[in-house]
């Protein structure tokens, strides 16, 4: 049985990345170019050289910490579509604190992390506790809290966090001991991705090596039992929306000491409603988001150059990615008419 | 001519016959009880009428003509109404638009003045008060019942079907539903009234038929017969009770309930007033209809349910203020009726399932680490005691949805009943399992009595709970109805507590009080 059900999992991941790709090539023959020479520019855009192949890490690092996040609150059956709106709210703590903290390097960098993470978490926990207590549906609450969290970062940089200097909407400079430095000279790999690859590993072994994993799992598969066994439901469900909030936080935090080094409009790239995609493709499983997530950002690397050379519109990853959740989700809705006709 | 007939129905699901050889006849203006246990076959019977099964063989007569509905809406056509047990209503529509709903109307556009008159005047000449506006997500569980019928009425049906109606109704409400019955008989209206209470028998119908097993065992104007003889077809005489010989049971008390209440919620029953002890080495069995509030019993029991008033001690301490998890851990075990839901996790494997209960604990964990491998090797090592069978290949790996009915409930009672356990709350223990399966449940519960430990077992199967239990308490309308022992018990006498026809001290048990001023008593003599 569960051999068969690999063999039918490889089966179904083929026909996806066959279909996918059929697409991709039709959409580029629409463009009037010629799918071979998009193939060789999409692999150079990704390969070209060091710094182009680090540059994946770079794009992958916020998706890897948001998609982590939704992992963790997805296996708990906390549909937190509110990345987006956590990782402005992480953003916007850690460029707080790093402004006016009175000492600078390391302490500095790590304060300012772990604000990004609370904020985050924080944020995320209003509509835990919404649920908790009144049930109300956190994919409806989390995404009203991103567009307060979206409009409240407008309202911050024209505002209270405005840099005094100028009158662009965008905050003050992070002084450069306070950045999270580049590692590799020549390209943009920065010490956040390591942080992120740390998230990585460390959630993933909460979630499948502690106890506390196997009771988010427990009540995100079904809660009555797990209550029924003694598991709290109430209080797995606010852990993983805290924890979930803070990852998307630190995102945040990484975006604007790393990349941006200030704090302003549209830093997320909407990084946050991606990372919901990328956990779905991946399963939630965390190794999974970091596959995927890299993935994503090599895709958009290579379609990158392939709008540069050939003018083929960046717009096609986007439509590919809806392709392949469709998809995905089409084959669950597959196997789910199939499992209910043989009960029937 | 009669107004329906059923001739020699037969209905089978996968080679088990829900119907065999059944007939049954409802002539205009009567009341016609179908009795019988869960699981007798009479909801079955009246979905073949009403279209949603096809018999395999027998014919309908409606009206004197062969008939045979492919759906509700041909049932209806023709002037068969049901009021199922589990409403259709649109929740957040009014009652008018419930009643207007799906209606076959000759013009185009609605015509709400008209149809509201014509709801109104039916609510008036038959008694049925509904507010036409009203939100039915408003309305209480007897205002919907209303609502129902009226839908049906407003069909202009001949023939009303009931499937248990006075299950979610309160004793008044009852009465009162009552009352319309009777002005619909009145008016010529046939009605068929399905239910297991046999007080509600004796006050209402004209005819009854009793269902066992699937088969008519008895057809009765209800004049002529008497709850006494009413529950022994519906039971039946077939067990040959083989009571083991066993020891005498403790005189410690492990469990004891003083006065426990809970108020009734949107979806629960309430409990009154509970008083009961369970001696350590006894079983007690629970008896009852279900739906008296076993199910919040149970929950109240184990912790699931807060807020209830009185005292649970156990083994001489209060519990009221533990949760789920230290009651465990004192030693209450819990084997829930909804097996899938409450006490597993389907979509786990073994191995987990089996450490639902004590994963986060030595030799499982270790500061929050889990220890996979050890679960899994003491997996094995309980499938095997338990003679739990999954696919030889994944063994403990396999996915729980994948295992049959019993092997899923042997992997409960392997986990529930491993660790120190000291009293085993197991509501239908064996419902839907196999002879195999049922015995070896059995044989658990009593193996664990003799060890000294306790056992609550729920169960609505008289024959179940006559064959274990050392004491039986009958629940009724979230009350105790009577505690009698073992030697005094027979089918009749809990027949009649599990009716609430008759109450303890009148049948010559002993038990704790219950209020049943609200309960007529037209069984007693």
């Amino acid at each position: 049985m569960a051999k068969t059900g690999k063999v039918r999992g490889a089966a179904e991941a083929a026909c996806i990345l066959l279909l996918t790709v059929l697409a991709a090539v039709g959409l580029i023959l629409l463009c009037g170019a010629s799918p071979s020479d998009a193939g060789g520019l999409f692999v150079q855009g990704i390969f070209r050289n060091t710094s182009s192949m680090m540059e994946v890490f770079v794009k992958a690092c916020p998706l890897i910490l948001t998609g982590l996040g939704c992992a963790v609150a997805f296996r708990t059956g906390f549909f937190n579509i509110g990345a987006e709106g956590q990782f402005y709210i992480g953003a916007m703590a850690g460029t707080l604190v790093s402004l006016n903290l009175p000492f600078n390097g390391p302490l500095n960098i790590l304060l300012v992390i772990l604000a990004g993470f609370l904020a985050g978490g924080l944020w995320a926990l209003i509509a835990a506790v919404l649920k908790a207590k009144f049930e109300t549906s956190e994919i409806i609450t989390t995404i009203m809290l991103n567009y307060i969290a979206i409009n409240f970062l407008g309202f911050a940089v024209r505002s209270f966090l405005q840099d005094p200097e100028g009158n662009v909407p965008q905050s003050a400079k992070i002084a450069l001991e306070n950045q999270l430095p580049g590692l590799i000279t020549s390209t943009r790999f920065h010490a956040g991705i390591v942080i992120a690859l740390l998230c990585v590993i460390a959630v993933g072994f909460l979630m499948l090596r502690t106890t506390a994993g196997f009771e988010l799992k427990a009540v995100g598969q079904n809660p009555r039992a797990a209550a029924c066994s003694g598991i709290s439901v109430a209080k797995n469900i606010i852990l993983c929306a805290f924890l979930s909030g803070g990852l998307a936080g630190i995102a945040g935090v990484i975006e604007v000491l790393a990349i941006q080094k200030k704090l302003l409009e549209g830093i997320s790239a909407s990084c946050g409603y991606t990372a919901v995609l990328v956990t779905l493709i991946a399963g939630n499983h965390p190794l999974g988001v970091l596959a995927v997530a890299v993935a994503y950002a090599a895709v958009q690397l290579g379609t990158g150059s392939m709008q540069r050379q050939l003018g083929i519109p960046n717009a096609i990853v986007s439509i590919l990615i809806g392709l392949v959740v469709i998809l995905i989700l089409a084959r669950k809705l597959i196997s789910l008419i199939g499992s209910k006709r043989r009960r029937a | 001519m009669a107004l329906l007939e059923m001739k020699h129905i037969c209905k089978s699901f996968s080679g088990v016959y829900a119907n065999e050889d059944v007939s049954l006849t409802v002539e205009k203006g009567e009341i016609h009880a179908l009795l019988g246990e869960n699981g007798a076959g009479k909801t079955t019977l009246m979905n073949i009428l009403y279209g949603l099964y096809t018999a395999d063989s027998g014919q309908i007569f409606w009206k004197g003509r062969e008939v045979s509905f492919s759906s509700p809406r041909e049932a209806i056509a023709a002037g068969i109404g049901m009021v199922q047990q589990h409403f259709s209503l649109v929740r957040d529509l009014s009652t008018l638009d419930n009643v207007i709903l799906n209606l076959k109307t000759a013009s185009l556009f609605l015509n709400r003045k008209k149809e509201r008159a014509r709801l109104m005047e039916l609510s008036e000449r038959y008694g049925i008060a509904v507010d036409p506006e009203a939100k039915i997500a408003d309305l209480s569980v007897g205002e919907r019942q209303r609502v129902e019928i009226l839908k049906a009425l407003y069909r202009n049906v001949e023939l009303l079907i009931l499937d248990e109606p006075t299950g979610v109704l309160t004793p008044q409400e009852t009465a009162h539903f009552f009352d319309v019955l009777r002005s619909l008989k009145a008016e010529g209206y046939g009605i068929i009234i399905i239910t297991h209470r046999m007080s509600e028998i004796m006050q209402i119908s004209d005819k009854v038929s009793v269902l066992r097993d699937g088969k008519l065992v008895a057809e009765a104007d209800t004049a002529d017969t008497t709850p006494d003889e009413l529950s022994a077809w519906m039971i039946g005489r077939k067990m040959a009770l083989n009571i083991r010989e066993r020891g005498k049971a403790g005189d410690e008390i492990m469990l004891e309930l003083r006065h426990v209440s809970r108020r009734a919620g949107k979806h629960t029953h309430a409990l009154r007033d509970i008083c009961f002890q369970v001696k350590k080495g006894e079983i007690l069995g629970l008896a009852g209809v279900e739906g008296n509030g076993q199910k919040e019993l149970a929950e109240v029991l184990t912790g699931l349910k807060k807020k209830a008033s009185g005292e649970i001690l156990f083994d001489g301490k209060s519990i009221m203020d533990a949760g789920v998890r230290e009651r465990y851990e004192a030693g209450l075990a819990y084997i829930s009726d909804d097996r899938q839901n409450d006490s597993l996790i389907t979509g786990m494997d073994i191995t987990e399932n089996l450490a639902l209960r004590s994963y986060a604990k030595e030799p499982y964990a270790t500061h929050g680490v889990m220890h996979r491998g050890k679960m899994r090797q003491d997996a094995l090592g309980t499938m095997e005691t338990y003679q739990v069978r999954a696919s030889g290949k994944t063994g403990p790996d396999t996915t729980v949805s994948l295992l049959s009915g019993g092997n899923q409930q042997k992997l409960i009672i392997a986990r529930e009943l491993s660790g120190n356990v000291r009293l085993i709350l197991a509501a239908q223990p064996t419902r839907g399992l196999d002879i195999g399966a049922t015995q070896f449940v059995r044989d658990r519960l009593l193996q664990a009595r003799e060890e000294g430990k306790s056992v609550l077992l729920i169960s609505a199967d008289l024959e179940e709970i006559l064959a274990l239990s050392d004491r039986i308490a009958v629940l009724y309308n979230g009350g105790i109805a009577g505690i009698v022992d073992r030697k005094d018990a027979d089918v009749q006498k809990l027949g009649l507590l599990m009716g609430g026809a008759v109450s303890a001290g009148e049948s010559g048990a002993v038990g704790s009080g219950t209020d049943k001023s609200d309960i007529r008593r037209e069984g007693e003599k």
